[in-house]
């Protein structure tokens, strides 16, 4: 998921964070409603499809900057899973005038690189037949080519460059659904985003690619070492026979060993036409001079037709699936049931729900499964808020002594209540009013208003629903929420994922 | 609509080739490269004021009014630490941080506290860390009445009911039995463990029986000890008028008084420099965690401007020397972290940390003790002081970009006995360092030879045994089984 780095996000933990900054919702108090906003707002495309959301915010002179690229793991197929996240990584090795000292000669060495490794892949492919002195040759020659390659490098310019421009918070993340590339930045500095950034996407170049591959594994490494990585990455992959979703995010170790630059290349050709980005600058800036540096900087770059969606429909499941993940830590439990995309009606009715069953104190799951019962530490819920069909999931974090047994059918029992008695008004007026507070929570960050702009305009068709979902949860009701449970939280629809705590075999 | 962008592409095809005759070059550019930009002048950052007052029972306040969302956010620091709590009794701090507002107050119980703030979407929230204990409150603004009269019951009269101290003591036994699942966890825990000391009070942690020492009354007489107005700095952000919310706080801790009180000593850390290799097995992983380091420092030592240059050099973000090296140029791994730290009021570490797959332990570890090593041997470079510095001083306006970072910071600073210009001293000082300095800084405060190592991993599968790099002590983490 991210580049990274960067501080110890990782791949699961940085979609928690995507998710949680995209969360919801509220409407508006007296001075922060959409009218007000719409004021501050400029939106505009290049005839090239580039699609830019200007919000004037002058609070301080800084600015911050989101480029949303609509592609993801979800567009990846069998074979090269990971190489959404792998690019992403790659989108910050810089360009053919930004980080080379003769772009010609290095591209020269790259090509005897991929030529040697492409050999290397061929070679191993004959398994035991494989000619071991051939792939000693080839691995030298490899190395000989790796070596060439870095004499032309510019160690980190892309870095180095908006690091000394005083730049803050510049990472990427990739998820299922989007790569998204951010940084905040002094608000002179906006010409300096706009070469850099243009560069990144007309000219990049994949250098270093076999040695930020290396990384990339051992940011997989670190999630496979995480128990609840593992659960997740086991629970994902049931849960889904269809739909790329049931993928993890940063691949399987066996494609991202052997994913070549060529293939980097061609999904880059793709996936980021300039008509599948949209980017949001929020801050200290005229909103005519972001046009005419835009105009500048973006509109001669060609791009091609946005690509298609993914068309796989996770058929429905024919009975609960389950997964025992046997390891060596504490137990775990996790409950996800198939729910729909974020354009679907219903996901109001599941943001209402996420938050009556699973947010705060007084939640209903911490009211039982934490506070009465005292059988667990922790419960949370979250409701998909993707392109496509996501999933509901209910989790606990058992209490010492207690079993995940004991806190799913505890779970269970409150998912059984939803369905038999109609929420109380007290709880739905609770859950309105915090999801009112928490968008006006969110009002006053640049960075995180950049993202929500992006991920509304993209992934809903119109950045103005971050508002309008606040009116789509005040209509909700207790038959609705009724109604919601008892069609989507069914046993047939269920997939649960355990870590049942079992010794290491050393 | 196609035929027309056709033609206009023919026009300016041609028009292009036109130019490219006369300007007989055809890699035309649109815009600059960065290297040929020229930033205008940075507009002026407006610093807000803060207000300070006193009220009569000694409570400091620090207040920042802010109009632009419809809310108001408080923040409290009480002088107070689980530095400060028995060696037989750790988590008393914690436990009493917490129940202070689970437990409900003498007329409302915790759970009401819950109800009647969530249903108009506020917080507030207690807790005590290390060296401070904590107290916010955030509500929308219309709500302000409600969330500080909660705020000051919590803070004046916490009844600690046996029933949410019970379930604060599950949630530590829980975490002690959980405590081994994360391998930077294990790694950052006993690195802290090594610098300061297991008994240390900067890093000891509890067990199943220091839990089970601990009982309400003594939450109730360490509330007693620390809890008084005098011994408290509050801040106010947001929506309001600073002379109304004066008034208004006045009134939310009316009739609690000041009380005379003197703070226990806390012992000094007294570190010896010394070289050790530790290993810490854990057989389920493919990946070691890895640390390395030393005591660090403290940030009144003069020396902490250069240190906050050398730190941009060698562990600042993707530019660091660190992060080139062992994952940019070696690929060994995902991050790479390394910091001299400086605290406030007691010594900080010097570490480097990362995850490098179990067949590149020693070669990483290696590689990270040479970059240490190198810092103390070279001046570092013209560009590298350059891009160390401008990087400081140009994000040095995100100081001041949101109101809460600014009015938290002043007050951290009053809680420690910081000058209030600190940052301000800070980013001249940093202005003047040069070559020389961070060179005599790093050969006064890191210690290569002297570092000590901790691997959180798989030894059959290193690359090579750990004792090539000394004796190696193995440290057993089994968690001690409780008594009852």
């Amino acid at each position: 998921m991210k580049h990274a780095m960067r501080r110890f996000c990782g791949v699961f933990n940085c979609m928690l964070l995507f998710f949680a900054m995209a969360v919801v919702a509220p409407t508006l108090a007296e001075a922060q409603d959409l009218a007000e906003f719409e004021k501050r707002m400029t939106e505009f495309t290049l005839d090239n499809g580039l699609k830019f959301l200007v919000l004037e915010r002058h609070e301080a002179p800084v600015v911050s900057f989101h480029t949303y690229a609509d592609v993801g793991a979800v567009d990846e197929v069998k074979g090269i899973t990971g190489l959404a996240h792998l690019f992403e990584h790659m989108a910050f090795k810089g360009t053919k005038t930004i980080g080379t000292r003769d772009y010609e000669a290095e591209a020269r060495a790259m090509a005897k690189m991929d030529e040697a490794f492409l050999a290397m892949k061929a070679e191993r492919r004959k398994g035991n037949g494989a000619d071991k002195t051939r792939l000693e040759e080839l691995q030298k020659q490899f190395k000989e080519a790796q070596e060439q390659a870095q004499k032309y490098l510019v160690h980190d310019e892309y870095e180095e460059v908006l690091t000394q421009a005083g730049s803050v918070g510049f990472n990427a993340y990739t998820s299922r659904d989007a790569t998204q590339y951010i940084v905040s930045l002094p608000s002179n500095k906006v010409e300096l985003w706009m070469s850099l950034e243009s560069e990144r996407f007309l000219n990049p170049v994949l250098r270093e690619f076999y040695k930020e591959r290396d990384v990339v594994m051992e940011e997989r490494r670190m999630m496979e070492n995480s128990p609840y990585g593992r659960l997740r990455e086991e629970f994902q992959a049931i849960a889904y026979k269809a739909h790329p979703y049931g993928e993890p995010v940063i691949g399987h170790m066996s494609d991202v060993r052997t994913i070549t630059r060529g293939e980097a290349e061609a999904f880059f050709k793709k996936y980021y036409g300039l008509s599948n980005l949209t980017i949001a600058i929020v801050g200290d800036v005229d909103p005519q001079e972001i046009r005419r540096l835009a105009e500048l900087y973006f509109a001669h770059i060609p791009s091609g037709p946005k690509p298609e969606p993914v068309e796989t429909v996770e058929p429905p499941q024919r009975g609960e699936r389950r997964v025992i993940v046997e390891d060596p830590s504490q137990p775990r439990v996790l409950i996800g049931y198939h729910q729909l995309s974020v354009n679907h009606p219903d996901s109001a009715v599941f943001e209402a729900i996420a938050d009556i069953m699973g947010r705060g104190r007084t939640s209903r799951l911490s009211k039982s499964l934490v506070k009465e019962k005292k059988i667990a530490v922790s419960t949370r819920t979250r409701r998909s808020w993707n392109k496509y069909p996501g999933l509901f999931t209910f989790s606990a974090v058992p209490a010492k002594g207690r079993t995940n047994q004991e806190c799913e059918e505890a779970i269970y029992a409150e998912i059984e209540r939803l369905k038999t008695e109609p929420v109380s008004p007290e709880e739905l007026a609770k859950a309105k009013t915090r999801a009112r507070a928490s968008l006006i929570r969110q009002l006053a960050s640049n960075d995180g208003l950049a993202a929500q702009m992006t991920f509304y305009e993209v992934i809903t068709g119109d950045w103005r629903n971050l508002f309008n979902q606040l009116d789509k949860i005040e209509q909700v009701t207790a038959e609705d929420i009724q109604r919601a449970a008892k069609k989507y939280f069914t046993s047939k629809n269920r997939t649960v994922g355990v870590i049942e705590t079992t010794p290491t075999e050393n | 609509m196609r035929n027309n962008r056709f033609s206009v592409i023919s026009v300016f095809i041609f028009l292009a080739f036109g130019l490219c005759f006369i300007a007989s070059s055809c890699t035309q550019r649109y815009g600059l490269h960065y290297k040929e930009l020229k930033y205008p002048k940075l507009g002026e950052v407006e610093i807000p004021k803060v207000e300070k007052a006193t009220l009569a029972n000694g409570m400091q306040l620090f207040l920042l009014e802010d109009p632009e969302l419809p809310l108001i956010n408080m923040f409290a620091m009480i002088r107070s630490g689980s530095i400060y709590e028995p060696t037989d009794k750790i988590g008393l701090a914690s436990i009493t941080g917490t129940v202070m507002r689970t437990g409900g107050t003498t007329t409302k119980t915790g759970d009401e506290i819950d109800e009647e703030l969530e249903r108009i979407a506020a917080s507030v929230k207690t807790g005590i860390g290390l060296n401070a204990g904590y107290a916010s409150m955030s509500v929308l603004k219309e709500d302000i009445d409600t969330g500080l009269a909660i705020l000051g019951d919590v803070l004046m009269n916490p009844a600690f009911r046996e029933d949410k101290i019970e379930l604060a003591k599950i949630r530590h036994r829980s975490a002690i039995a959980r405590r081994n699942d994360s391998v930077s966890q294990i790694g950052r825990r006993e690195f802290s463990k090594l610098i300061y000391g297991p008994e240390s009070v900067y890093t000891r942690h509890t067990e199943y029986a220091t839990i089970d020492n601990i009982t309400r009354d003594d939450l109730l007489s360490f509330h007693k000890k620390f809890y008084h107005p005098n011994n408290i700095i509050l801040s106010v952000w947001g929506d309001f008028d600073t002379k109304e919310m004066i008034k208004k706080i006045k009134k939310a801790f009316k009739g609690w008084e000041k009380a005379d009180m003197e703070l226990p000593m806390v012992p000094e850390v007294k570190y010896q420099f010394r070289p050790t290799v530790n290993l810490i097995r854990k057989e389920d992983i493919n990946q070691t965690s890895v640390y390395l380091g030393h005591i660090g420092g403290i940030m009144s030592d003069p020396d902490y401007f250069a240190l906050v240059v050398m730190n941009e050099i060698l562990g600042g973000g993707f530019t660091g020397r660190m992060f080139k090296n062992i994952r940019s140029r070696m690929g060994l791994a995902y991050s790479v972290n390394c910091i001299y730290t400086c605290n406030f009021d007691f010594p900080g570490a010097f570490y480097v940390a990362c995850h490098t797959k179990s067949e590149a332990t020693v070669r990483a570890i290696r590689l990270m003790m040479e970059e240490v090593k190198k810092m103390t041997e070279n001046e570092v470079t013209d560009e590298e002081l350059n891009l160390a510095k401008e990087s400081y001083l140009n994000s040095f306006v995100f100081n001041f970009d949101t109101k809460d970072e600014i009015i938290r910071r002043l007050m951290t600073y009053e809680y420690f006995g910081y000058p209030a210009d600190f940052l301000e001293k800070t980013k001249e000082n940093v202005e003047k360092v040069n070559q020389k300095d961070i060179l005599r800084i790093a050969r006064k405060h890191l210690k290569p030879d002297k570092m000590q190592i901790i691997a959180v991993g798989r030894p059959k599968d290193f690359d090579e045994p750990l004792s090539v790099l000394g004796p190696v002590r193995e440290i057993d983490i089994t968690i001690p089984a409780p008594t009852k």
